[in-house]
This record gives C-alpha cells, structure tokens and sequence, in this order.
C-alpha cells in the first residue's frame, strides 16, 4: 500500500514539474535559460528507490518528453534511463546525508544528461557544433539546478527517506557507517 | 537531519532571495539605467536646489514677476493635463484592440494566396537547447506532417507531428532547422540554420563568394527543399562575420517573427 502512495506521490510530482517546465520556468528564468528539474526528479528516485525504480522512471519520463515536445521519441528517454540507471551508481558509492554530494550528483548527472543528448541530436539531425554556447546555456543550467537543490534538499530527503526505507528495508547500509 | 535546524531555514530563505534576485537582474536588459535611476534620485534633488539657489542670486528677475497669475495658469495646465491623461487611456484602449484585430485581418490578408488555417501556441519546449512548439490544431482540422507554419511577420516553421487535436511544430530557430533562403536584393541562394546563440537569429551559412550581402538586406524562403514554399519572409540580415577564408564567412539573421511573443500562427495548406 506504502508503495502505491510512493509511485502516486512521485506521477504527481512528475506533472507538476512538468507545469512548472513548461509555463513558470518560462518567465522566471535566468537569462532566458530554464533549469532541469526532470534530470534532478530522475537522479532522486534512482537513489533512494533502486536501479530498476530509477532506470523505468527516467525511460518513462523520457518518453513523456519526447512525446509531448521532443522531435525525435527515445533521445530523452535513452538519456534519462541512464541518469536513473547511474544514480544507483551514485547511491552505493557516496552518502546521501550530505548536501554537498547530492550537488555533486545533481552537477554531474546534468551535464551528462545533457551533453549525452547533444551528442545523439548531433547525429540525427546533423546541428552546427556550437561548443561555446553550448557551454554556456549548461553552465547557467547547472547553477540554476544547483540553486533548486539546496532550497528542495529537505523535502526530498525526508520523502526520499521514506521512500528507501520502503523499497531496501533492511538492505540500507550507508546510514549506519 | 541539521546540526542547526534554523540557520538551514535561514539558508534555504536567503537561496531563493538570491534566486528571485539572479532571475530579476538576468533579465533585465536595462541594468545600467537601474543604477542611472538611483544615481540621478540621489543627485538631482540637490542639483535642482544648487540651481534653483544660483538663479535666483544670478538675479533672474522672471522668477518674481506676476507669480499670481503663473499658479492661476499652472492650474489651469494640470487640469487640462490631466484631462488629456484620461483621453490618452481610452485611447491606448482601442490602440490594443485595434491592433488585436488587424493581426488576425493582416494574417489571412497578406497570405491570400494560400488556404490557411489558424491556430494558437498551446506549449513550447521545455528544454533549453531545441525550440519547438506545439499548436491548438491537428488531424481533425486538416493539418499534416511537413505543412508550413508562418505568422503575421513571416515564416515560423514547419509541422513536424501531428495528433488529432495538436501539432507539433519544429520553428527555424531550432539548431536542428535549415531553411533554404535568398537574399531579396541579389536572389543569391543561402542556408539559414538555428542557432543556440540567441533566441530570434538564424546563422547564414554557404554564402557565395561573390556575393554581396549587407546588413538590412531581407532574406525570403527559396522555395528549394520541398517543405517551405517560395517567396515567405524570414527575416534581414543583422551582422555580417567575414573570416580569413571567404568560403567561411557567414551572418546573423534577425527573423522577422519574434519567438517570444508568438501565440497566433497560420498553417499553408495548400503549397
């Protein structure tokens, strides 16, 4: 049952960031560049749920995305499964209690998820290689993510505790080192 | 969770003051008047003072003559100001709602020519480096893959997918789009090509080496390609970048419509 609240709970967050995308990232923007919040939803429920939780969740939000606004279904979807995939990478080899990682992880899943998709969007489509503007509307993106992260850090790891405790039960090791 | 559950409170507060700061300033294309207007509310008050006090030791015999009647038509003025004031407003009222409506007469008028459909902007993307939208109109309205999308100031793009209700539309802005163009002063063919740089300019690319391109001159679709018909504007050449190698040399082209504010568009279907 705890499990249905959680998967409920986390669809309902997957629209509502997908308003917040779509209408007020639009205007409350820095320098007309708008955060990820797809690629932060992603990496967090692949952390505190598991590979498999993290992986479909990233694939079907992905998906969404390409339906909805992408030009070509399966770039976002590739990229994200990867980000939720790597995140339980992430979740066995670093700590979650502390702030700092979780940027850490939220900077490096961002620019991988990112870059990984310019690069597939390259070879479809053949676009101009503009590495300098390129670089510029990540750095900002970055930060920005960044800036989300330190304001909604309490929140979702107190939900993603919850979460974890219902998904690895007895398997959490980190908490007790 | 916190070693100090208030300072984290107090950090997350002061985050999304320096957040709500960054998106202010960020966009804000007038940042030196901001400081201009500060400047000049702190100074002027004392430059009037200091000139209001050297006019009048500089003798200015004006200021004291028939001071009575100058606050009777100072009055005067601000009554009728202020009736004017309200005139403007109405009028400002039926400025907008006049040109509302010439949009709409303007977009079906100027592209006669084609059948068209209308539509509105429901969504654009969500991502920071492709630009497409999505419009109110799909299937059930006669809309099909690879029709032209263009607005009241010129061409938006082309429809990429199609649901019965929606359509997907990639603009010439996306860094995925090439446009086949001519220049409507010389009719030399050139390649437009989104760019991530800015978010109404296309890059020129394969400009011939003879060619005499300027800025201002206007850039029209070639016909070439067999998405977008002939002879629709995209927009006039803002910058040229001249290289070392000609062959290399390109420009910025400024589109005509401004993706921004984009919310009506016509789709060709008849090219």
């Amino acid at each position: 049952m705890k499990k249905v609240i959680i998967n409920v709970v986390l669809i309902i967050t997957v629209f509502v960031i997908y308003f917040l995308q779509s209408n007020f990232f639009t205007w409350f923007n820095i320098a007309g560049i708008m955060p990820n919040l797809f690629v932060v939803f992603v990496l967090f429920v692949g952390l505190f749920t598991n590979k498999t939780m993290g992986t479909i969740y990233g694939i079907v939000v992905g998906l969404l995305w390409d339906l909805l606004l992408g030009m070509q279904v399966s770039v976002n979807a590739i990229c994200l499964g990867i980000v939720g995939f790597s995140a339980a990478i992430f979740d066995k080899n670093f700590s979650k209690d502390s702030r700092a990682t979780i940027m850490f992880m939220v900077l490096g899943s961002t620019i991988a998820f990112e870059v990984l998709s310019y690069i597939i969007n390259y070879f479809i489509f053949t676009t101009n290689v503009e590495i300098l503007n390129f670089i510029k509307i990540l750095a900002i993106e970055v930060i920005y993510n960044l800036i989300l992260v330190i304001i909604l850090y309490p929140l979702m790891q107190k939900f993603g505790y919850y979460m974890e405790n219902e998904y690895k039960g007895n398997k959490i090791l980190t908490r007790y080192f | 969770m916190y070693r100090n559950k208030k300072a984290g409170i107090i950090g997350i507060i002061i985050t999304i003051i320096i957040l709500i700061i960054i998106v202010i300033f960020s966009n804000n294309d007038k940042d030196v008047s901001i400081f201009e207007n500060v400047a000049s509310k702190l100074i002027m008050p004392v430059q009037n003072g200091l000139t209001y006090l050297k006019n009048k030791i500089s003798g200015n015999s004006t200021f004291f003559t028939d001071i009575n009647n100058l606050k009777a038509e100072n009055e005067e003025l601000k009554k009728k100001n202020s009736e004017l004031e309200q005139s403007l407003r109405e009028l400002e009222n039926i400025k907008t709602q006049n040109e509302t409506l010439k949009e709409y007469l303007n977009l079906t008028e100027k592209y006669g020519e084609y059948k068209t459909i209308p539509g509105y902007v429901i969504n654009k993307d969500i991502s920071n480096y492709s630009k497409t939208i999505v419009i109110n109109i799909g299937k059930n309205d006669g809309v099909s893959e690879n029709m032209t999308v263009i607005a009241d100031q010129g061409l938006v793009g082309h429809v990429i997918s199609v649901t019965d209700t929606t359509a997907k539309v990639q603009t010439i802005i996306d860094t995925a789009s090439s446009v086949s163009c001519i220049m409507s002063t010389t009719n030399e063919s050139i390649v437009c090509k989104g760019t991530l740089d800015e978010q109404s300019s296309l890059k020129a690319m394969y400009i011939p080496t003879d060619s005499n391109i300027i800025q201002g001159d206007s850039i029209e679709t070639s016909g070439l390609g067999g998405i977008y018909p002939k002879g629709i504007h995209v927009g006039t050449v803002k910058r040229v970048t001249n290289t070392q190698n000609i062959t290399d040399r390109s420009a910025l082209i400024e589109t005509a419509v401004d993706f921004d504010k984009l919310n009506t568009v016509l789709v060709i279907t008849n090219q």
